[in-house]
């Protein structure tokens, strides 16, 4: 089933058209990976999706459907809630891991505390961080490590409860040691949750991805399961990608 | 060789300089200091002036009091606006024109000699909507004064802000409101109180604008804000501008300058909070 569907979209900032003409479409409680070059409009993808793009100064033509219906019917806060978003840099809050939790069912008009706390151990819970952090809720979460810093990243776009999840190179400011925890994590999710993950890393697509696409300049060159864009590429610019022999 | 020469005179001069400055500073504190510990006690913080001419026995408590209350009133005032405007310029003027005519009307602002800002006060408060010489007035018109000086400060707290935090706060579906007051504000309250305290200090010491707008030559403790008040700098500018005592004057610049040194630390140990807390 689409969750997604992506018809004729283009993307511009000012002059400059980044996005050529795109539709693809994405399956639910898959994970799809959007691999390609720097610069080929895989991030703006992304934050055209959950309509970011307005804020940094971008537009777009062609239409998004989410659940079957446009994506602009929707109000922008709820689009924005139902499609979650974690960024390439970790950015959490200059407060504390609960503080990070509850930020957002605050403002949606959870009051109550039992449940805000439930919400904050089931999301820690969710993310792995549970164990690491029961103690230290009050911990300010700028002191916590890159990689806990993303896994909470990640739980804070959880807390209300998107029914899409998109990362933007979650893992490229991260060791491999917590590189390998997040994959497992978004394995994980992708039960619950459709995960869109654009990534540098092609080893990082092949082993976490059901779907891969592949963009470049800006336009969709091939998308397909994963094992067939690996292993047996239609497109030449496809194979030459994915061997390494450009990127 | 030359250049070795060269450095070492630089330096020299660097270093030289440097110390005039602190010893200026040194010199005028001591200065004060000594000539001023002797006229404090209990009685001259905490009774009223006294004598004929009046000020040259008893104490400056309605001064010290007045002093407070006139630089709340322009920190309160002050601040509003002030921090009002540096979220409309960060964070809606989308216009760069709009942007730089605020900019431009700020440093005028800042430009204007504080005398020509009191006889404004005097003009605008005094006569034409009658606040009379009042503690309001002068409330006001400090708070004019100080307006640049907190734009300013919380305008370059405001865009410091990490574009990404506010930006994962939009990816949550966030209001810009929400965002505002429960992370941008929150993430600046240091800075932005640190820079109230310092104006407040800035506004404490400064006469020429309630010369005419609030400050007389004696009041006791304002009751309303429509009390004409006793000040600090006035009160030291009659003592010594008619000659009345010396000796009172130095007590009472002794005080002026403790309570200018305690806001001044206020706004260091705030800083420093701040910078632990990062």
């Amino acid at each position: 089933m689409n969750v997604l569907e992506i018809k004729n979209l283009s993307v511009s900032y000012g002059d400059k058209l980044v996005i050529k003409d795109l539709s693809m479409d994405i399956k639910k409680n898959k994970i799809t990976a959007v691999i390609g070059p720097s610069g080929c409009g895989k991030s703006t993808l992304l934050t055209t999706i959950n309509l970011l793009l307005e804020e940094n100064g971008g537009q777009f033509t062609g239409q998004i459907l989410f659940n079957g219906k446009d994506i602009l019917s929707y109000e922008k806060k709820d689009v924005r809630r139902m499609i979650g978003m974690v960024f390439q840099k970790p950015t959490p809050f200059p407060f504390s891991v609960y503080k990070n939790l509850t930020y957002a069912p605050k403002y949606y008009g959870i009051r109550d505390k039992k449940k805000l706390k439930d919400i904050v151990e089931n999301t820690l819970k969710r993310v792995g961080l549970y164990e690491e952090l029961k103690d230290e809720l009050n911990r300010s979460a700028t002191k916590l490590s890159g990689g806990q810093q993303q896994r909470l990243c990640i739980g804070r776009a959880l807390t209300v409860e998107p029914e899409i999840l998109l990362l933007d190179e979650p893992c490229s400011a991260l060791d491999i040691k917590n590189t390998a925890n997040i994959e497992r994590l978004l394995k994980e999710l992708s039960k619950d949750y459709t995960i869109v993950i654009v990534t540098h890393n092609l080893s990082q697509a092949k082993r976490i991805s059901d779907y891969t696409a592949f963009i470049l300049d800006g336009k969709l060159i091939e998308y397909d399961e994963t094992k067939k864009i690996f292993s047996n590429p239609k497109d030449r610019r496809t194979k030459e990608y994915v061997e390494g022999i450009f990127g | 060789m030359l250049e070795r020469i060269k450095d070492y005179l630089f330096k020299t001069w660097l270093i030289m300089s440097a110390l005039i400055v602190v010893l200026v500073v040194v010199f005028l504190f001591g200065y004060i200091f000594i000539n001023g510990i002797g006229s404090i006690d209990k009685e001259f913080l905490l009774s009223e002036p006294k004598g004929i001419p009046i000020g040259i026995e008893g104490g400056i408590f309605p001064a010290i009091i007045g002093s407070l209350l006139l630089m709340l009133i322009a920190c309160v005032f002050s601040s509003i606006l002030a921090i009002s405007t540096a979220i409309y310029v960060v964070f809606y003027c989308k216009s760069e024109r709009i942007k730089s005519f605020i900019h431009l009307i700020i440093q005028c602002m800042s430009g204007v000699p504080s005398i020509v800002l009191g006889l404004f006060g005097y003009a605008l408060l005094v006569l034409y909507l009658g606040f009379g010489r009042s503690l309001l007035s002068g409330g006001i018109t400090l708070g004019i004064f100080i307006f640049p000086f907190i734009q300013i400060r919380v305008e370059k707290t405001l865009k410091e802000v990490d574009k990404s935090i506010i930006t994962s706060s939009y990816a949550l579906g966030v209001s810009e409101v929400y965002t505002l007051f429960k992370i941008i504000l929150p993430i600046c309250r240091a800075d932005i109180i640190s820079a109230i305290t310092l104006a407040g200090g800035f506004a404490m010491g400064a006469a020429s604008p309630i010369i005419l707008t609030a400050a007389v030559m004696f009041a006791p403790v304002p009751e309303s804000l429509f009390s004409p008040v006793m000040a600090l700098p006035f009160h030291l500018y009659i003592l010594t501008g008619e000659g009345i005592s010396l000796e009172k004057a130095y007590g009472t610049a002794l005080v002026l300058m403790l309570l200018l040194l305690v806001i001044n630390i206020i706004s260091i140990i705030l800083n420093i909070k701040r910078k632990e807390s990062r």
